[in-house]
């Protein structure tokens, strides 16, 4: 009986490694190109007709651009545009991931809490320098509410600044936790079906049980896999808005 | 705001999640002898640069495939679509312009006419009323000639028929006086008589 983590173990699939680092081709790398390669090859196939009235794959490609160009323009508005790219492949390369992790034997690579902080912490950076050079210094009035009493502003300031610190944390966490979380609760049910089998008697009459379970799980996690997409890329634009226009 | 209590809600699940599924876990791990992992493999340290080295090769070329191939041929659709719209949007507004023009053109050509119509009736009534009074007038004329002409023609033949009945009354008076007595009397005494007899009678 295997551990329910073991799910994510990464495996070496071909050796590499570059000024003494290791670089190995992964499971993990196989399906970060796997995502990158179906979210775009589905998109560019849906869009292949490119008709005016469109079929129901092209709809599907078309309402993926324009779930997220509107997630983009009601969070940050018309000075969002220029990043459109950039957050329309975070979406796809989330979802994409999240989905492909939830086919038995494939890899989450989204469960992967370096895989998350990485692209959290590369967004935190990303907003906070736009911030800057935007706004220059006046960047940092947006640590200080207005209309909030002068004898609170030191404490003020230093909640506001360490809510602004922990941002790709919390972004990177509720990603890597949903996975791991949802993955994990997977696996031990699954293995719990399997114990029972083993063990017989009424355990194996009711062994269908956490079968149940699993499916109801599996549609909970699509849901999941979904919204995680989603609200990785609804905060990432609040976090883009707040640069570009401080609160 | 409803997002916040999503994302409450959410993470309230997960940690119902996260706890319930250590716990598990460890309570598998207790009966697994044949285990080897030694804690989460997510945080073992010697896997994290492959991970984000191919993080970075795969999202950049993601990025690249999104934004030169797949945004490119989404949002030309969408413009495309979005024109055709508005064009034929306009097309439709232009034609039901044209209709409301013409509509209104012949509206006031038929108004036109009707006017036309109306003042060349009056006119020709006008004209006509004219015309009639003056044939009125010229026929009453001709008609007062006429029977002014009639009487005189009517009172001469009547003077002349009086004459001429004076005469025949005279010399039937002065006959019957001849024949029935012996006085001889004279014509004109007769038709004086006559005369005066008869301007009174008139």
């Amino acid at each position: 009986m295997h551990s329910p983590v073991e799910q994510f173990t990464i495996k070496v699939l071909y050796s590499l490694s570059l000024f003494g680092y290791d670089i190995s081709f992964t499971n993990s790398s196989l399906f970060m190109v796997l995502a990158v390669l179906i979210s775009a090859g589905f998109l560019l196939f849906a869009m292949r007709p490119a008709s005016i009235i469109p079929g129901k794959i092209q709809c599907l490609a078309e309402m993926l651009y324009e779930f997220v160009a509107n997630i983009l323009d009601s969070n940050v508005g018309k000075e969002g545009k220029p990043y459109f790219p950039f957050i329309f492949t975070l979406f796809l390369f989330i979802l994409f991931t999240n989905l492909l992790g939830l086919i038995p034997y494939s890899y989450t690579v989204t469960s992967q809490i370096v895989v998350t902080f990485a692209m959290a912490f590369t967004i935190f950076v990303g907003v906070t320098l736009i911030g800057l050079f935007k706004h220059g210094l006046h960047f940092f009035s947006f640590f200080v509410p207005e209309g909030a009493p002068k004898i609170l502003l030191p404490l003020i300031i230093l909640i506001e600044v360490i809510s602004y610190l922990i941002r790709p944390i919390s972004l990177s966490v509720r990603l890597f936790a949903n996975m791991l979380a949802g993955h994990t609760m997977l696996k031990v049910f699954a293995g719990l079906a399997v114990m029972m089998t083993g063990a017989g008697g009424l355990l194996f009459i009711s062994s269908p049980l956490p079968l149940l379970v699993i499916v109801a799980l599996t549609g909970l996690e699509l849901l999941v896999a979904m919204l995680q997409a989603y609200v990785f890329t609804i905060l990432t634009c609040m976090y883009l808005n707040d640069a570009l226009h401080l609160h | 705001m409803d997002k916040n209590q999503i994302m409450r809600k959410y993470f309230y699940i997960n940690v119902v999640l996260i706890a319930s599924s250590y716990c598990a876990r460890s309570a598998l791990a207790a009966s697994d002898k044949s285990s080897d992992t030694g804690g989460l493999p997510q945080l073992d340290i010697s896997t994290w640069p492959t991970q984000l080295f191919w993080l970075i090769i795969t999202f950049s070329v993601g990025y690249f495939l999104v934004s030169t191939f797949v945004i490119p041929s989404i949002s030309t659709v969408i413009e495309r679509r979005s024109n055709k719209l508005s064009s034929d949007l306009n097309n439709a507004k232009k034609a039901q312009e044209d209709a409301k023009n013409a509509f209104s053109s012949y509206q006031s050509s038929l108004e036109d006419a009707r006017s036309q119509a109306a003042n060349t009736l009056a006119k020709a009534t006008e004209e006509a009323k004219l015309d009639t009074a003056k044939r009125e007038a010229a026929i009453s004329k001709k008609l007062a000639a006429n029977s002014k002409k009639a009487e005189e023609k009517i009172s001469k033949i009547r003077e002349e028929t009086l004459s001429s009945l004076n005469e025949l009354a005279t010399d039937i008076s002065q006959k019957i006086i001849t024949d029935l007595t012996p006085i001889k009397v004279q014509k004109s005494v007769v038709k004086k008589y006559v005369s005066a007899q008869s301007r009174f009678q008139n």
